[in-house]
């Protein structure tokens, strides 16, 4: 086994191990202990004014499919999506769901079907929902803003892989003068994000879903295993400063390099 | 005919998938099987595809029969399918008939019709991000969007290569900004999404988090 991938299982096993052990030490705890994430606030708002209103939410999860670098974005819009669909249980119509890509399209029709009956919302379509829509880029996000200019979509979740093409989505959402909350896992789409959705969901916040609408004490822990991690990387890069600073790198390169 | 697997079983399957992919990137004998399942999970992909094209066709030529005010787009849209599909066939045909790739209409396609449509589209994308930053302290006024906007007006304007308009001083700060602070920015961007994504993916494994229905 190399280094790289002894290194690999390391990571796997001490995530493990600090989310059960953050699972067991939380059992009993109430409220979670984690920042407010203003974006998801909002979600859980919108979802009581989807209730009362009778109207919908539109999750859009992007175009990452399930096998490459953006499948985690996709995987996390669909895990957002679950949520909203369990959480919009009262509501008279489900969530309406929108991918460009043809796996996600299948599993996202899986969960509100299945999802809404465990639920028993009453009426399962006014819209066809968790449709591809397109597989390009600009085909995906002209084909988006017909659903989001519906007056019977109450506030638009854009949550997956997206490239530049989401302003298009968080504009037509302005527009309409309904909520845009938009996370994604492209640096470029972020900073387009951060300035046209009027509730950005930023880096790794997009991952954080299922901790903030009560998913589970897993989820909680898990928040608190990456931050122990994150606190184990910051103290790995400054202490590479340091040595940086003071010439003891060169020592260790050589050392390495045997 | 309705195949609904219980969800224990397909939990099952997905979490032993996933860990078998994993442990695959790390330990080298068992590279053979990982290849195994993604390429499975490939022909899988492509077959969802076509799926996905089929439900879209149901969809829209359900919409085309409701009074819905979007049906004439639902009309386009078959329409080009069915020309696409149809040329592709045309060309696949030909291509086995003369026996070497000949794919001149599809080429024909997406040079003359997809390509040019798809930059006009990438031109209305610039514009509406030009407004979308012009527009950030309209919505936002905190300090964060305030030095979002004149840090993308300083790298612009240090972007500048018409001879009136390039000002070295602005040069030099553009690449300073793009060297140091928005790099460092971006590093702490990825950083917190691999950790992100390594959350998820152990989620999924532990089977916490099941976005596949189970």
């Amino acid at each position: 086994m190399s280094a790289t991938g002894f290194t690999g299982i390391v990571v796997v096993v001490l995530f493990v191990g600090l989310m059960i052990f953050f699972s067991i030490i939380n059992k009993d705890r109430k409220t979670p202990l984690i920042r407010p994430i203003p974006a998801f606030d909002k979600i859980n708002q919108e979802i009581n004014v989807s209730v009362e209103d009778g109207t919908q939410l539109h999750v859009s999860l992007g175009r990452g499919g399930v096998s490459g670098p953006e499948s985690a974005a996709g995987l996390a819009g669909l895990s957002i999506l679950k949520q909203v669909i369990e959480k919009s249980s009262m509501c008279d119509y489900p969530p309406v769901g929108s991918t460009g890509n043809p796996v996600l399209s299948i599993l996202a029709q899986d969960m509100i079907r299945g999802s809404s009956k465990a639920v028993s919302v009453s009426a399962l379509h006014k819209h066809p929902s968790g449709e591809l829509i397109g597989v390009t880029p600009f085909s995906y996000a002209a084909g988006t803003l017909t659903t989001i200019r519906d007056d019977t979509v109450s506030a638009n979740v854009h949550t997956g892989w997206f490239g530049n093409e989401i302003i298009w989505l968080t504009t037509a959402g302005e527009r309409q003068s309904s909520p845009t909350i938009a996370g994604t896992a492209e640096l470029p789409a972020q900073a387009v994000i951060y300035a046209s959705a009027s509730d950005p969901l930023i880096g790794e916040e997009l991952y954080a879903a299922g901790a903030y609408m009560g998913a589970g004490k897993m989820h909680e822990a898990s928040i608190s295993a990456q931050d122990v991690i994150r606190w184990i990387i910051i103290g790995i890069i400054l202490v590479g400063v340091l040595l940086n600073l003071f010439g003891i790198n060169t020592n260790i390169e050589g050392i390495l390099a045997g | 005919m309705k195949i609904k697997i219980k969800a224990p079983i397909s939990t099952a399957i997905a979490i032993g998938v996933g860990i078998i992919v994993l442990a695959g990137y790390f330990i080298p004998s068992m590279d053979s099987i990982r290849f195994i399942l993604l390429r499975t999970g490939l022909v899988l992909a492509a077959v969802a595809l076509l799926v996905g094209i089929i439900n879209l066709a149901t969809v829209h030529i359900k919409k085309m029969g409701s009074e819905s005010e979007n049906s004439g787009y639902s009309l386009i849209l078959l329409i080009s399918l069915l020309v696409t599909l149809v040329i592709g066939v045309i060309d696949m045909v030909q291509t086995y008939l003369i026996g070497q790739p000949n794919f001149q209409m599809t080429n024909w396609v997406f040079t003359y019709i997809q390509l040019p449509i798809e930059t006009s589209l990438l031109a209305v994308t610039t514009i509406s991000l030009i407004y979308a930053a012009a527009n950030i302290l309209r919505k936002r006024m905190n300090m964060f969007s305030i030095s979002f906007f004149f840090v993308t007006l300083l790298v612009l304007l240090g972007s500048f290569s018409i001879p009136p308009a390039t000002i070295p001083f602005l040069q030099v700060l553009r690449d300073w900004i793009l060297r140091v602070p928005a790099l460092a920015g971006a590093r702490g961007l990825l950083l917190g999404i691999a950790l992100g994504t390594i959350t998820t993916g152990v989620r999924i494994l532990i089977g916490t988090d099941r976005p596949y229905g189970g």
